[in-house]
């Protein structure tokens, strides 16, 4: 009952307009006050501000800063240009090259919105002049944007991790395959497409010259998450660390290697990148705060008790987080979503036999869908702004590239080889 | 040119402030950079700077609280806003607006007082490696909420005078979110 008035309470006010952060902490302190609970406010804020606190989470603002100055530096460009000469001969071409980039971006940016737009503001006019349309460019742009949050380094994945007490580097191995599924699934879409509008039947192939050369001018920004990942996986520094070194090689790359970056831009590019995290880490910390009151209340074993009562079987309760997390993510970000239902899922995954790895990549993944399925989501949002197109349009064109993803997330969820393999690998 | 995103038209108290906050942003993220790069540095050497945990916490923290504050300013929190964006403009658009804002202000209002509370009753203890009054990371809370309250109430005047959305903000534009 407790839980059904927390979501009631929680989503009346969200959906009335009342920002995210505030709508939490109002509903947390509302539960508090109607069901007479002893909790003194001064804990509950305490908790809010101890969720942010957390050393490893001074990554997230250091990775949307090194994803500012990789943006910024044109790194966008770079890498269709590098996608273009490598797969735009191929049927669908230039919709693979979108996803290509997209999927290189995320590499770089670690941020869904960014990728959207830094991709589509320059891909969804090429695909609508090669005839493609334009409800579709938008579509295709909402849907690759989100592979950012999957391929690493991946924010979710990173709090997630703090959240669940799991590694961070066996979460960013195991997003790796995920991400290139995803893209596989989302390029034969593209293809289809081509063919079957005629508008895209392929082209020349990029000579060997063209593909050096965008390859090594697009080399540096490829090379950041083998950097973030190789020294993580070394064990020369942590995943906090690697956040800071890449911001360092960002800087390093962007100023004398790019020069697209002078000292002048630095302070601005901090003054964004600190202050989206303020917006991303004040929703964790006060869904933190949901998060401690929901567990005091004994909420999680009420929901570990029913869950047992209605899957039998790691099937079954796999079935169950997608579905509630699909549905979940329709109207809220992937952070908040991810912070509020952790620390229900993540006591059922081993009596389940699901490795909690395992867990938080299922959970990123069905939340990334969350982020352009109709009719609200992050992605969705900017590309049809992008675009230009209504969210009617966009959502009509999505269908082909989400059901798509449903099958990349069924393959991940109940093949758990998929993303566990790299991780079994180098354990 | 400036270094900093201009903000929203304000007196000029206000618009001091407003710099002022996103200035010691600036400065708090430069120092968390700087000091967590110069330990990984640090590392080939065998070397560890021993407070960059609790320093990083620390201006964690503060920046958080205070860029809460700069994004109610610049009306850049994360919000459902497409069931709002159906009220027509003018009249009942700034009632669903003052109504949101007074929500806001009352929340702002027990983070001012309770976390003030809390603050207040942590200066015994201290910061293990740092040697500083755990108050003084628990202030950011208070601090950042009182100055976020500022901006609210000037929001709430604007409502008042019926000066419309799009003239109150100076939103940042597409940025990563």
């Amino acid at each position: 009952m407790l839980l059904v008035f927390i979501m009631l309470v929680f989503f009346g006010l969200a959906l009335a307009g009342l920002p995210l952060v505030w709508s939490i902490l109002a509903t947390t302190v509302l539960t508090i006050w109607s069901y007479g609970l002893s909790h003194p406010l001064e804990t509950i804020f305490l908790t809010y501000i101890g969720g942010v606190e957390p050393f490893i989470l001074i990554a997230v603002p250091l990775f949307i800063f090194a994803g500012e100055l990789f943006s910024r530096g044109g790194v966008g460009e770079r890498v269709i240009r590098f996608a273009r000469s490598l797969l735009g001969f191929l049927p669908g071409g230039l919709g693979i090259v979108t996803v290509a980039s997209c999927l290189l971006f995320g590499g770089v940016s670690g941020s869904a919105i960014a990728g959207a737009a830094a991709i589509g503001s320059v891909m969804i006019p090429a695909l609508a002049k090669q005839g493609y349309s334009r409800a579709f460019a938008s579509a295709l742009v909402a849907t690759a944007g989100t592979l950012a949050i999957i391929m690493p380094p991946s924010i979710p994945l990173l709090v997630f991790g703090y959240i669940a007490g799991v590694s961070v580097r066996d979460l960013f191995l195991a997003g790796i395959v995920p991400a290139v599924l995803f893209g596989i699934a989302l390029m034969l879409v593209c293809v289809w497409y081509g063919i079957r509008t005629g508008c895209d039947r392929g082209g020349t192939r990029g000579s060997g010259k063209e593909i050096r050369s965008s390859f090594i001018d697009a080399l540096p920004a490829l090379l950041m998450p083998v950097i973030i990942l190789g020294g993580i996986w070394t064990g020369y520094y942590t995943p906090t660390e690697s956040a800071a070194v890449a911001v360092a090689y960002g800087l390093l790359v962007s100023m004398t290697w790019y020069r697209s970056i002078g000292w002048r831009d630095l302070p601005d590019l901090l003054y964004r990148s600190f202050l989206t995290s303020a917006v991303v880490m004040s929703v964790v910390g006060a869904t933190a705060a949901l998060a401690w009151l929901i567990t005091v209340e004994q909420v999680p074993a009420m929901v570990i008790e029913w869950t047992r009562s209605v899957a039998d079987n790691r099937w079954t309760f796999l079935l169950l987080v997608n579905v509630f997390l699909l549905v979940l993510g329709i109207f809220l970000e992937p952070l908040p979503a991810l912070v509020l239902t952790a620390p229900l899922f993540v006591p059922l995954a081993p009596m389940y036999g699901v490795d909690p790895v395992h867990l938080g990549l299922v959970m990123t993944c069905n939340l990334a869908i969350g982020l352009y399925t109709p009719p609200v989501g992050g992605t969705l949002f900017v590309a049809a702004k992008i675009g230009e197109v209504g969210i009617g349009a966009i959502s009509r064109a999505l269908m082909p590239l989400f059901f798509a993803s449903l099958v990349v997330l069924a393959a991940v969820t109940y093949i758990q080889a998929l993303p566990m393999f790299p991780v079994w690998l180098l354990r | 040119m400036t270094l900093l995103p201009p903000g929203p038209a304000a007196p000029a108290p206000l618009r001091w402030l407003g710099i002022a906050v996103d200035m010691a942003i600036v400065l708090l993220g430069a120092a968390l950079v700087l000091v967590v790069i110069s330990n990984v540095v640090l590392h080939a050497f065998d070397l560890d700077i021993a407070w960059t945990t609790e320093f990083g916490e620390l201006v964690t923290v503060w920046t958080t609280f205070l860029g809460v504050a700069a994004a109610v300013r610049r009306n850049a929190h994360m919000a459902v806003t497409e069931l709002i964006d159906l009220v027509p403009e003018r009249a009942p658009r700034l009632a669903a607006d003052a109504l949101i804002q007074l929500m806001v202000g009352g929340i702002l209002v027990l983070l001012v007082w309770k976390g003030g509370v809390a603050a207040d009753a942590s200066w015994g203890s201290v910061l293990t490696v740092l040697d500083w009054p755990m108050a003084v990371q628990y202030l950011s809370l208070p601090v950042g909420s009182a100055i976020a309250l500022v901006f609210v109430a000037w929001d709430l005047v604007q409502i008042v005078r019926r000066v419309p959305r799009q003239q109150r903000y100076a939103p940042l534009g597409a940025g990563t979110a």
